[in-house]
This record gives structure tokens, C-alpha cells and sequence, in this order.
């Protein structure tokens, strides 16, 4: 089958600096894609490229490649060669976007109902009354309790847990074909880690959108990822299912990143604390 | 763990904060714990539980509303200013964020140097000498005093701070999410450094952590907190196998297992935890701990 998004050899430069070099790999309907990598792989800047922020307000520069993306009409276009117009129709929209903290992503001085409001009524044309129907209806998919009431709490008056669970309301409001998560759930503790990462999962099988997820944490894509790609030092090392990335990892990389992984019952039954065996990386 | 009297022991220990109209936020609340010689003590929870607030309130970064810290059989709580410089040489704290804790225009030799310093231990080349030493012993290279925060990766920067921490020669060093901003390859290695040094040194570590996974490596006693009480605590294997307190259960529940295969259906939860706030006139009500093993407590539940 025709991938939803082919990302082939991306290179993208900051001036001198090569932030991701020859990345490729596909994305498919319904599935979850984890890119997994260390601080300054590339792993953010891949996942901004697609959605062409990184040329706004950095200096990044799409040097090389193609993003082929398929639109809902079927039609394949290249987001690199997009104008900005453009790619204000698809961001939000048929590709939306969920960030690290949502603090920062939400407007502090507006209620969180009339910011998810504003993106379908931008993006799907909705009257006012329409678009707070369709608020109510998002914030009951992401399990907001007492949706009516929240609908018109400001950000700081909602825990990280339910702000992330507005941001991610926000992102799926128009049907998105793709959602990109950046680290989705770095900022939370573990407990509401737990409950967005099912909801992830369960969102998924509801609305069948294919899901591109950026973390260091591979006790996250452990958790929800099909397919696998690691990066390292602005390029892909390995890339494949799950759980043969877990089982039997090919490269030295992934043999290493893996090793140093903490991993929670692997003390059991021993009563003194015992250091991790480290497998050598040559960098 | 040796047998005797514990390094540090905290009895009923409470810190709350005003936050207007009379209200209190209880970060701390009847804390009681030990430390033994040689052992690592680690303190898990979520934001806001009062983990960190726990350890700085036993340094005294903050002052205690109640309660009483003994280290090596001192009551350090109510210490003047001056005997408490002493002690100070005994305790020492490395943070999160190894670049926020070093001065960017000093070279991190002085950083190093500067505990030295202050509390008379070494001057002049002496100081250079034992500086030197204790970037050999965290695994720097001695040439590398003369550079700035800038030119060390995170994991060199996180070392700089341990041997800071290490210079007045501690009894109890405390970490307060002291690997939770690093990779996790330099995570791994700055663990066992820390391993390392503590039975070469006979460090006692209060291990502060909101990772479980973390916590089980590195760890001999683990204390569970909830809005500012202990709900449990006790050896290792004990909280790790046998979780005796829901939350405790709650928390380990919620870890991810980085294998695919392991990956479980969890019921999808959107409770939160309550406000640690309290109005004027109202207090939480006290959780009394029970033996259920021999060391291992826990909370009551109703």
C-alpha cells in the first residue's frame, strides 16, 4: 500500500551545522511510528521539517529531499515544495501537531475551549455554536472530566495531565490524516504518562490516524510504537518493528542506547544495588 | 548497610509554606526516616509530593516548621548559624541542572575549589592538588579545571557537581533528580559512578527520583510519598515485589516497560491527585504507619 507520508532523504542544515542527513523512512495508515533518539539526533528537527516550522523563526534550511505527503482527495504532494499559504491549510488540519509542554502551546490568556474552538472554525469552517458542539465532543474523547465546565478554564487553572488532554482535543478536532507527537509525555509524571499514552493508543483505533511519535524514551515506544527508528547523530542507524528493535537490535547503537536503559523489575531478587552493564560504544 | 546507629535520622519533620488567606500548603508533613552508613535511601513520588521539599528542609536550604533532623547524633534543626557551617561540610547536595549550579564565567576548577575554601580544609596548591584529585576520582581529566560550564557536555557538567560534592569529604550527599535531565547513556554512567563512589567512600546517598525504574537500579531502602507523608517505605525488594499501599501499586503500575511484548491494556484513568492547599483551621489528617515486615511500613488506608 501507498504510504500516508515518505519522508525520503531529508537533509537539513542549521548555517554550518547538519542537523538531519539522508533521513527517510514511510508512514503508514493507522500506524504508530516512533523516532527515537539522544538530545541532538534530529529526531525534533525531522519531526519539525514535516511540518515545515523549521524554516519560521530558525535558521533551519530543508537542504535535500522530499516529504510526500497524501492528501485526503489522494492527491501526493511534496510539503518542501509547498508555499507557506499552503502548509497553513494542512498544519492543524490534515497533519496536526502536539508539543512537549503544553503550558507553552496554550495561549494563557484565553479559556482552553475557545482555543480549540478557533482551529475548527479556521480550518473546517464551523459557526460559533457548531464549533463548541464539536469542543465538547474532543473533550470527551480525550476523557476530560466535566467537559462543560473546563471548556471555559484558563490553562493555569488545569493540571499538565488536562492541559496535555486539550492539546491533544485540539489536534484531532479537524480528523488530522497524521498526528506528530514530540515528546508527548516528557513534562508529565508517570501516572498521567500512563493514562495519556492509553489514550494515545485507544485515540488511534477510533480515529484511524497514523501516529508519528518523537521521544528518548524507549519505555515509551515500548509501549506504543509499531515500527521503530533511531537516530543518531542526525542520521537513521536502524529502523524496523518493535519488537525486534527490542529483541535483537543490528547496530551497535541500539545495542548501547539499550543497554543504558533502566528497566524496572530487572533487580528482582537481588538485594544489594548493581550498576548497569554498559555495552561500548565507539562514537 | 552496616548495623549501629543510623547517619541521619528525621523524626516528625514538617515543612508547610503560607500561600495567603491562611491557607498552607503541607509540602512536608510528620516525616519521620533514617539514613543508614553506606546505605542509599531513595524518595520517590509525582511533582508536587514534597520529595524535594523533604531533602532541603534536612540541609536546612529551607527551615523546618516542626520536627527534628539528627545527623551523626546531632540535632541539626535548631543549629545557629555558625555550628551549622560545620555540619554543612557533612551534607551536600547536587541538583537537576548541572548548568544552572555553576557560575558560566568561572572556570569549574573554582567551583570545586570553593567548598575547600570555605571550610578551611585545603588553600593555595594544596586546594589545586586535591581539586585535581577529585576530577581523576568522578572520572575528568585534572587539565579540565581550567574550562568553563560551557565547553563540558551535560554529563561532564553533572560530574563537576559531584565532585563538588565530594570536596569536604560528606558523610550524607543528597541528589535531588540529580540524572533526570541526562540521556540515557550518560544517565547509566553517572549511576554507576555514583555506585562507585559509594563504596569507595562509604557515602550514604538520599536519592531523590521520580523514576522507579532508576530508583530499583540504585537503591537499598525505598520511601513512597504522597502529598507530603510517607505512605511506605521499607527495603527495596519489599516496595519493589511486594507493594503493600495502593499508591505504591498506582506508581509502579504506571512505569512504562521498555519491552513491546510486555505491553499491557490499562484501564484509562483520568483521576488527579488532590490539593496539598489547606485553609485555615484544617490540617491532613495524620497517616500512621504500620510494620507489615521487618523495616517495611505502611500507611493505613481507609
Amino acid at each position: 500500500m501507498e504510504p500516508l507520508l515518505s519522508v525520503r532523504d531529508l537533509t537539513v542544515t542549521f548555517g554550518s551545522f547538519t542537523a538531519v542527513d539522508g533521513v527517510s523512512f514511510d508512514l503508514h495508515e493507522g500506524q504508530t511510528l516512533a523516532v527515537v533518539g539522544e538530545s541532538g539526533s534530529g529526531k525534533s528537527v525531522t519531526a519539525l521539517s514535516i511540518m515545515r516550522l523549521v524554516e519560521l523563526g530558525t535558521r533551519g534550511k530543508i537542504e535535500n529531499g522530499e516529504i510526500l505527503f497524501r492528501q485526503p482527495g489522494g492527491e501526493v504532494i511534496d510539503l518542501v515544495q509547498q508555499r507557506e499559504d499552503d502548509m497553513r491549510k494542512i498544519r492543524g488540519n490534515a497533519i496536526s501537531m502536539i508539543f512537549q509542554e503544553p503550558l507553552t502551546s496554550l495561549n494563557p490568556v484565553y479559556p482552553v475551549g475557545d482555543q480549540v474552538a478557533e482551529a475548527v472554525m479556521l480550518h473546517q469552517g464551523l459557526e460559533k455554536a457548531e464549533a463548541a458542539e464539536r469542543v465538547l465532543e474532543m473533550f470527551r474523547l480525550v476523557r476530560i472530566p466535566e467537559p462543560e465546565k473546563r471548556m471555559v478554564q484558563y490553562p493555569h487553572e488545569m493540571s499538565g495531565g488536562m492541559r496535555q488532554r486539550v492539546m491533544i482535543a485540539m489536534a484531532l478536532s479537524c480528523d488530522p490524516k497524521v498526528l506528530i507527537a514530540d515528546e508527548p509525555t516528557t513534562a508529565l509524571d508517570v501516572t498521567i504518562q500512563a493514562q495519556i499514552l492509553g489514550l494515545m493508543r485507544d485515540l488511534r483505533e477510533q480515529t484511524g490516524a497514523a501516529v508519528l511519535i518523537i521521544t528518548h524514551d524507549m519505555g515509551v515506544v515500548a509501549e506504543v510504537a509499531d515500527d521503530v527508528v533511531v537516530m543518531n547523530r542526525a542520521k537513521v542507524v536502524e529502523h524496523g518493528p518493535a519488537v525486534d528493535i527490542f529483541e535483537n537490535p543490528a547496530e551497535p547503537y541500539t545495542q548501547a542506547l539499550l543497554a543504558s536503559v533502566p528497566r524496572l523489575g530487572s533487580m528482582q531478587g537481588r538485594s544489594e544495588p548493581a550498576p548497569f552493564e554498559l555495552v561500548e560504544y565507539d562514537s | 548497610m552496616s548495623a549501629g546507629t543510623p547517619l541521619v535520622e528525621v523524626r516528625d519533620l514538617c515543612k508547610h509554606f503560607p500561600v495567603g488567606a491562611g491557607a498552607t500548603v503541607h509540602a512536608v508533613e510528620n516525616v519521620s526516616l533514617q539514613v543508614g552508613r553506606g546505605e542509599t535511601l531513595a524518595v520517590v513520588g509525582e511533582s508536587g509530593c514534597g520529595k524535594s521539599t523533604l531533602a532541603h528542609t534536612m540541609i536546612r536550604l529551607h527551615e523546618p516548621t516542626s520536627g527534628q533532623v539528627v545527623l551523626d547524633g546531632v540535632d541539626i534543626s535548631g543549629l545557629g548559624n555558625r555550628a551549622l557551617r560545620e555540619h554543612r561540610a557533612k551534607m551536600q547536595i547536587i541538583f537537576q541542572d548541572p548548568f544552572a549550579s555553576l557560575d558560566p564565567r568561572r572556570p569549574v576548577g573554582r567551583a570545586v575549589a570553593e567548598p575547600l575554601l570555605i571550610h578551611k580544609i585545603a588553600k593555595g596548591p594544596d586546594a589545586d592538588e586535591q581539586v585535581a584529585d577529585l576530577f581523576t576520582r568522578v572520572g575528568l581529566e585534572p587539565d579540565m579545571m581550567r574550562q568553563f560550564p560551557h565547553q563540558f557536555s551535560g554529563g561532564q557538567r553533572q560530574r563537576v557537581c559531584i565532585a563538588r560534592a565530594l570536596a569536604t569529604r560528606p558523610e550524607l550527599v543528597i541528589a535531588d533528580e540529580a540524572v533526570s535531565a541526562l540521556d540515557v547513556s550518560i544517565q547509566a554512567q553517572v549511576i554507576n559512578l555514583m555506585m562507585e563512589l559509594q563504596s569507595e567512600l562509604g557515602l550514604s546517598y538520599l536519592f531523590i527520583s521520580h523514576d522507579l525504574a532508576v530508583v530499583e537500579r540504585m537503591s537499598h531502602r525505598v520511601a513512597v510519598m504522597y502529598l507530603g507523608q510517607i505512605v511506605e517505605i521499607g527495603p527495596r525488594s519489599a516496595i519493589f515485589e511486594n507493594p503493600q499501599h495502593s499508591y505504591t501499586q498506582r506508581l509502579l503500575d504506571a512505569v512504562p516497560i521498555a519491552d513491546p511484548r510486555a505491553r499491557r491494556d490499562r484501564p484509562l484513568l483520568t483521576d488527579e491527585i488532590p490539593s496539598p492547599v489547606w485553609a485555615a483551621g484544617t490540617s491532613p489528617e495524620r497517616v500512621e504507619l504500620r510494620e507489615v515486615a521487618p523495616g517495611h511500613l505502611v500507611a493505613a488506608e481507609g
